[in-house]
């Protein structure tokens, strides 16, 4: 059957006929190009380079960024992108998130004049593809620690250390790396081929098995001193990207729910136990009814935010509920459908399964859930509660 | 010069149709669509009109909502948007045709594009029926065209078998789906659709009369429901099957 | 009313739709004048029963088709209030412009007919049924099978009538013949392959069941976008045919529902797949759950057993 999507409070009524048929390509290309050949993906570890290509010729890059060959969407459209991409997999979405928020993003904001001439278009047409190097092998929710380094070697940087967990690196052309310089954290571009740079694929992973994930290493890797990042000192930089990637997830995450609770619906209907479609039994049914609160609630949440982000009158602990809340409500509809599913909930013939891999990862990256809930635990008492150290 | 390319907006062909009072409930379609004969007219327009042929004119006949698929067809490169507007399902066929034919010649063009017929009732009246109104030649069941001059080949599916045939403008063309691929819109196309105006035309400005329609929809029902079909398990159910469908059903 | 029935051909000679139009209009009363375009089958017209008269149209403009010319040819033909054609991919073609020529409305795809001009016809892919009314002067295109055939036995006086118009559609080569094999259109049992069926020469199979019935084989459009040899012609369904046979055999085919829209008004359907829950069961009224390995083997068996007997 085709895919209606849940809009219990009629969200469509509030968007413009603009995202609307931007929402409406994204999922046509989801049903036509993702959907039949997700399983496969998964099961190779790939993420097809032929839908690198479509996401491009879409134009849905960098979505809410404007000039430079960028779309200049709404925030709202942004966030509709990312939940129908995550409609189809959290790893499609993923490659979207990192190529527009975290790797276009910081070029937009921070980058010189030439560095946005040279990168911006052909990213926003999906020609070049961009990663986002912050995490490290031992500093993942505080990376203000890192051990990276950048020296200055007059004619060039030298850049040491390691990324790991990172998204896209594989099949990157260029990589926004941030590491320390003279002790401050600034951002460099990394381009695929520079002497001493390697980014090898990490395997293994039972979660965005459709996304590629590696490690970067630098090894007296030499850089051209105009791959430095001007625009940003300190841990501001990799944060103010992650503010946008987040806000892109807090809608994400609607799109798998979406597609969990879409697949129980239709399951507990047409599955038969004791006489009756499991779908009449109450306890069924008040599953069913908290998803469809859950999502309605998280919908009402991502649009409310979006148009806080469209008018700029946000904060970023308003982004961290977001992404948590609905990230945690994705979750636990996940598994909750996986539940109504029986024993068919682990058969990759139904998204189920893979979702909940897939958000195991969401919920921890981009902020662990609980890293979201130090953030507004400071905001509430204004006492950080991150270290031990005041 | 130009491409006239007819659509229709219809019911997705995945939208659920409920009946309520003897009347299909159009208000509970949650989704309208581009008939998808017609999506293989617009692609083959455009292909021409990159191919050098004039602009691509599209034209609509519907209510209000309809103008949506028109904004559609821009999104994909449409370069000019029609829209004849008249109350949802009254009209006759005459009046349809008369209504597109008098757009047609608005417009200028001297090829027309249009499905084969509309997912709604598969009717593949409006082409046919506008090339004779127009006095336009009519190509059927095409599934590729291409121009030299005001000669156009086209690729038919006739009566005889797939066979190329030629014609000169001015001609309707009707397609069917055949190996086209269609185009995806794109954000840029999208965002430059949005700022194409509709030109919105009444049967008045048409100078079209559709107040008697000879024509008028008596009912609307759901499709009867079948007896349950008997489901049997395994190869060794086939005779017993074969029987039936002798003996029963008298279809062998 | 009187009704001037234009009549079907198939491979130069009277396509059977034609009785069953002649059948329809017999029920209204009235006489029956039937027009054979380029004279095909004209002495086989005559001779079904209730017909009044046939008009033979011979003319240059018949030697290849192109729908103007030869509704412009035919319009002048045509005295009755109630035109009836087939509703055939030509049929419809043709009826629409005569009808646009002679300014009338038209209804296509037609599966009842009633006094007072009261007509019904299957609308949104099957999903609901309209009743229309329709004043006349009208044209009318009847869907094959819906309507119980005129006997055989008449005697209608057969009038030759040379009439043409200049040809616009000019026939520069045939791409593909028409396949020897049935179209899917024009059979009355239909067996169809979809992506279960493994692999195209699979649908060897298939022909070899579709030759003991003298059906057409088709295809899911899986099939028909999946494998190069299994042309678009084949295909039954919302982009493909739309289908009313007498039995439609459904192989390896899931149901989806732009499939089912081509195919659920058939009179009987079978249903073998593998899937006990495949949604073409719902449609079934004989499903048999079972590989067409295991299954068609055993059908054909069956069939020359009692084809032959
Ligand atoms: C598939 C995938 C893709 C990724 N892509 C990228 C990428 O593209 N770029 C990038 O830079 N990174 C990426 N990451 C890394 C991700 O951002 C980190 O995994 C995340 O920040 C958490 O770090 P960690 O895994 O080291 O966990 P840790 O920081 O070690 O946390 C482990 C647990 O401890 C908890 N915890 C930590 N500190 C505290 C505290 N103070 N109080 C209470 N609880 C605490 C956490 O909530 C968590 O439950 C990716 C990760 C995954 C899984
Ligand atoms: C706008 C639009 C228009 C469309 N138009 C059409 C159309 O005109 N016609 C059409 O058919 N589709 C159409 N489709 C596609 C349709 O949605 C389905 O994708 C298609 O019908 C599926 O074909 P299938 O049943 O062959 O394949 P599948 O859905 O893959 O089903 C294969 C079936 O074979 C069974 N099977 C597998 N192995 C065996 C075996 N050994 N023995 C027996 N059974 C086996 C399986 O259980 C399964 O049920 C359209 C889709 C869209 C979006």
């Amino acid at each position: 059957m085709a895919y209606e999507a849940l809009d219990f409070y009629d969200i469509d009524s509030l968007l413009t006929e603009e995202e609307r048929m931007v929402r409406d390509m994204v999922r046509d290309w989801v049903e036509e190009r993702v959907l039949p050949n997700i399983e496969d993906a998964c099961r190779d570890g790939i993420f097809p380079d032929e839908w690198r290509v479509e996401i491009g010729e879409m134009g849905i890059l960098g979505a809410p960024l404007k000039g430079y060959g960028c779309p200049g969407l709404s925030y709202i459209a942004y966030g509709l992108i990312c939940q129908e991409l995550e409609r189809g997999d959290s790893g499609v979405r993923s490659f979207a998130s990192v190529q527009g928020s975290l790797a276009m993003y910081p070029i937009w904001d921070f980058g010189s004049e030439e560095q946005k001439e040279k990168y911006l278009s052909g990213m926003a047409k999906g020609e070049l593809v961009g990663c986002f190097g912050l995490t490290e092998p031992d500093y993942g929710s505080n990376p203000g620690d890192m051990i990276t380094r950048a020296e200055d070697r007059g004619d060039h940087f030298l850049l040491n250390g390691a990324k790991m967990w990172i998204t896209n690196g594989t099949i990157a052309d260029i990589a926004v790396v941030w590491a320390k310089l003279e002790g401050v954290i600034r951002g460099f571009i990394v381009e695929k081929g520079d002497e001493g740079f390697s980014a090898p694929e990490m395997k293994g992973k039972h979660s965005l098995k459709a996304s590629v994930t590696s490690e970067l290493v630098f090894q007296d890797c030499k850089i051209p001193k105009d791959r430095l990042i001007p625009g940003v000192k300190g841990i501001r930089g990799p944060l103010s990207c992650l503010n946008n990637a987040r806000y892109g997830i807090s809608w994400g995450a609607i799109g798998a729910a979406q597609s969990c609770f879409n697949s129980a619906r239709e399951y507990s209907l047409s599955r038969i136990q004791f006489g009756h479609p499991i779908a009449s039994f109450q306890l069924v049914q008040n599953k069913l009814s908290w998803m469809l609160r859950e999502i309605t609630k998280g919908q009402l949440l991502a649009y409310h935010m979006g148009k806080k982000k469209d008018d700029g009158s946000w904060i970023p602990e308003q982004i961290s509920l977001a992404k948590m809340n609905n990230v945690d409500m994705a979750l636990e509809i996940a598994r909750m459908s996986r539940d109504i599913h029986g024993a068919n909930g682990i058969l990759d013939e139904y998204p189920v399964m893979r979702h909940m891999a897939n958000l195991e990862s969401v919920k921890t990256y981009e902020g662990t859930h609980d890293i979201h809930n130090l953030i507004l635990g400071r905001h509430i008492t204004g006492i950080q509660s991150f270290t031990r150290e005041p | 010069m130009g491409v006239a390319v007819l659509l229709k907006q219809v019911p997705d062909t995945t939208a659920k149709i409920s009946v309520t009072g003897g009347r299909v409930d159009e208000s509970s379609i949650t989704k309208w669509s581009i008939s998808p004969y017609d999506e293989y007219a617009l692609e083959n327009a455009i292909k021409l009109k990159e191919s050098g042929y004039g602009d691509v004119v599209v034209i609509t006949c519907g209510p209000a909502r309809a103008s949506k698929c028109l904004t559609e067809a821009a999104a994909v490169g449409a370069d000019k948007l029609i829209h004849v507007v008249t109350e949802s399902g009254s009209l006759d066929s005459i009046q349809i045709q008369a209504l597109l034919s008098a757009a047609v010649k608005e417009s200028s063009c001297d090829v027309v594009m249009c499905g084969k017929q509309a997912a709604d009732t598969n009717s593949g009246s409006t082409g046919p029926g506008v090339a004779s109104a127009l006095g336009y030649s009519c190509v059927g069941a095409v599934t590729e065209v291409s121009i030299e001059g005001n000669v156009i080949s086209a690729t038919r599916l006739g009566p005889l078998g797939l066979e190329e045939v030629e014609v000169e403008t001015p001609c309707v063309f009707t397609f069917d789906k055949g190996d086209t691929e269609l185009r995806r819109p794109n954000v840029r196309g999208i965002m430059m659709a949005k700022k194409k105006p509709i030109d919105s035309l009444t049967s008045d400005d048409l100078g079209v009369d559709t107040s008697n329609s000879m024509v008028s929809v008596e009912s609307h029902s759901s499709p009867p429901e079948k007896p349950p079909g008997q489901k049997f398990v395994g190869a060794e159910s086939v005779p017993a099957v074969v029987n039936m469908l002798r003996n029963d059903a008298n279809v062998i | 009313m009187s009704t001037t029935v234009i009549s079907e051909s198939s491979n130069n000679s009277l396509h059977p739709i034609t009785a069953q139009l002649v059948g329809a209009a017999s029920a209204l009363g009235g006489s029956i004048t039937i027009i054979c375009p380029g004279g095909i089958g004209a002495t086989d017209a005559a001779q079904i029963s209730g017909v009044s008269k046939v008009i033979s149209v011979e003319g240059g403009c018949f030697n290849t088709y192109d729908c103007i010319a030869w509704s412009e040819s035919l319009s002048p033909l045509v005295k009755d209030d109630l035109i009836l054609s087939s509703s055939s991919a030509m049929g419809r073609e043709l009826i629409s412009s005569i009808a646009a020529t002679k300014g009338v409305p038209v209804v296509q795809d037609v599966t009842n007919l009633a006094e007072g001009l009261l007509v019904t016809r299957s609308i949104y892919s099957g999903k609901a049924i309209e009743e229309v009314r329709i004043s006349s002067p009208c044209a009318i295109s009847l869907r094959t099978n819906s309507f119980e055939a005129a006997g055989g036995g008449g005697s209608a006086e057969i009038t030759t009538v040379n009439v043409s118009r200049d040809i616009t559609v000019a026939v520069k080569q045939a791409l593909t013949k028409a396949g020897e094999r049935l179209d899917v259109s024009e059979a009355d049992i239909i067996i169809s392959g979809g992506r279960g069926m493994g692999e195209p020469s699979n649908f060897s199979h298939l022909y070899e069941v579709a030759d003991a019935l003298g059906a057409a084989v088709g295809a899911s459009r899986a099939a028909v976008d999946t494998w190069d040899d299994i042309p678009h012609s084949m295909q039954v369904g919302q982009t493909g045919k739309t289908v009313t046979p007498n039995l439609y055999i459904a192989v390896g085919i899931s149901g989806a529902i732009q499939h089912l829209a081509g195919m659920r008004s058939s009179k009987y359907i079978l249903a073998i797949n593998k899937d006990p829950e495949a949604p073409i069961f719902s449609v079934a009224d004989y499903g048999i759950v079972a590989t067409w390995e295991e299954a068609l083997p055993v059908l054909k068996d069956q069939l020359s057993e009692i084809l032959s007997s």
